[in-house]
């Protein structure tokens, strides 16, 4: 349908197909839209692209930031959002915003700035991935810009040393993961049985909390304590990117893979409507005036709502 | 400055407005604005709040975690994108810079002062961007994320009055605050007030809080001149 695509991103270990928060994000998009995507991780050559990761090449078209690249693949038909309702697709928005003011900070925190982590972990595992003599260079360079970025975005007083603002940033790191916890509760995605682009960001950025082995890891512990977060990120990795023993999946499997996922979508799709028909007629005798006007805020909410056929 | 008032209102506190020039000075975080209690100073939304409840006014008790979950969501979302866009608007846009800001910041200060701290101002909130990543953002680029913000509230608040439905939340106070400076605020171009203007239950929505909150009080001309000049102040 579309051009070959190729995504030019980092790597992975531990058991993830990518370390990079960014990078994680726009592959599991790929795989809940079913965009055929070929994944280049970036290795020591001098080719490959470094600064302003992650980068998808479509034939000259060059994109570089998350945001960006979904939407070239949602306007290339790669949609994972087509169920979603309005007001649900503004919750989207709206949970991105919170994960990246309050959960990202102290994510860059742990890989790039915590002493230990970053020279035992960080430090070590981008530099083998980058070729000599830049490995020397560009690491230190990621680390300036993670530590300014936290400190100009949240370190403005009444915080006035850098332990207040790393106590604080952590603080609002755990209540942001309480907070996702709490709107994730039992469902198995954020918006019901299918993942939509929200998925997709949470799952970058929870992931690499989740699965990097670090020396300092009080974001992980607290994780840990969120059972169906980590339930979230086990069945997406089991799901969506099934690695074998060597770390790759089988290029044959994938499009199989997107051809099940799209049919499964489709088929989740019709059993939705059909449920919420269902439920639509078994409550309409019994609350007449309150369905009217949940109807009429229906219709005048959503943009393609199957509740108006069936107003009574 | 006016979520703020709004969100006082709304708790039924009474409340009275003080422009100062060394406002900035006076406040314990260095942002404004701040409220004084007796012999309490306190500043910025978050702690304001939280004061607030202390002394056993909140507006948000009538929430589950879940809508507690999505309100902190969407403020996080206004702060990120308009309060950012209005920065960007007030500091990094040339045009709107050289006639407006400038002039505005450096008022209360004599020549040199007034070039050198809007100067130095600027070049904060520039390497903020920069860090953040909007500095290579257009102005095309910073509206449209404006007005895809917008669009999400707008479709948030639907049809309700409030964005949780019947009550007012800290939510509605600080989106009240941002839209109704942006729609009134004068600017070189229109534009941004034009995407809010766009969506036509968030202006009913910033009328009805006026209406409500900041008309129907004894200090009724005295508010809305208050209120105008504050409003001023927030472009410090």
């Amino acid at each position: 349908m579309a051009a070959p695509m190729e995504l030019s991103c980092w790597g992975g270990d531990w058991g993830l197909p990518s370390l990079h928060p960014e990078s994680l994000t726009v592959m599991a998009y790929a795989k809940f839209s079913g965009a055929p995507l070929t994944v280049n991780t970036i290795n020591n050559s001098w080719r490959a692209q470094k600064g302003d990761v992650p980068v998808l090449i479509s034939e000259d078209i060059v994109i570089s930031q998350p945001a960006k690249i979904l939407n070239f693949l949602r306007k290339q038909k790669y949609n994972a959002d087509y169920e979603l309702s309005a007001k649900q697709g503004a919750d989207t928005l709206a949970y991105i915003a919170l994960l990246e003011e309050k959960l990202l900070p102290a994510l860059l925190h742990t890989f790039w700035v915590e002493a230990e982590n970053y020279c035992s972990v960080t430090k070590p595992w981008f530099a083998s991935r980058i070729p000599f003599p830049l490995s020397l260079y560009l690491p230190g360079k990621m680390s300036r810009e993670a530590l300014n970025r936290i400190l100009l975005t949240r370190g403005g007083p009444p915080l006035y040393s850098f332990t207040e603002v790393e106590a604080q940033i952590y603080r609002d790191a755990k209540e942001c993961l309480n907070l996702l916890s709490k709107r994730l509760g039992t469902s198995q995605f954020f918006f019901g049985d299918t993942p939509t682009t929200l998925d997709a960001f949470v799952f970058g950025f929870l992931a690499p909390i989740y699965k990097v082995c670090f020396p300092r890891v009080q974001l992980q512990e607290h994780l840990k304590q969120l059972p169906n977060l980590c339930r979230f990120c086990d069945d997406v990795l089991t799901c969506y990117f099934r690695l074998t023993v060597s770390g790759h999946s089988p290029a044959g499997q994938d499009t199989a893979d997107a051809n099940l996922q799209k049919l499964t979508q489709l088929v989740n799709k019709e059993s939705n409507l059909i449920e919420k028909m269902d439920d639509n007629l078994r409550k309409s005798p019994q609350h007449p005036p309150r369905k009217l006007t949940t109807l009429k805020l229906a219709a005048g909410g959503e943009e393609s709502s199957p509740l108006n056929r069936l107003s009574p | 400055t006016l979520c703020f008032q709004a969100f006082l209102q709304m708790c039924n506190l009474p409340i009275r407005v003080v422009c100062r020039a060394n406002a900035e000075y006076m406040s314990p975080s260095g942002k404004l604005p701040f409220i004084h209690v007796g012999n309490q100073v306190v500043s910025e939304l978050g702690p304001i709040v939280q004061f607030v409840k202390a002394k056993g006014h909140s507006l948000s008790d009538g929430l589950d975690e879940v809508q507690k979950a999505e309100m902190k969501a969407y403020m996080e979302l206004v702060n990120n994108m308009l309060l950012t866009a209005e920065l960007y608007l007030q500091w990094c846009d040339d045009v709107t810079v050289e006639e407006i800001t400038h002039p505005r910041y450096g008022s209360p200060y004599p020549w040199p002062l007034n070039r050198i701290l809007s100067y130095q101002k600027q070049w904060e909130v520039r390497r903020k961007m920069k860090a953040i990543g909007w500095a290579g953002k257009t102005l095309a680029q910073v509206l449209e994320d404006v007005d895809q913000c917008c669009q999400a509230l707008s479709q948030r608040l639907g049809t309700q009055p409030y964005f949780f439905n019947k009550q007012p939340t800290e939510l509605d106070a600080l989106v009240f605050g941002h839209l109704f400076t942006i729609l009134t605020t004068q600017l070189t171009t229109d534009e941004l007030s034009e995407k809010v203007k766009n969506y036509s239950n968030l202006t009913a929505f910033c009328r009805r809080i006026e209406q409500q909150y900041f008309e129907g009080h004894d200090k009724d001309s005295s508010a809305t001149v208050t209120a105008r000049s504050a409003k001023r102040s927030l472009l410090r």
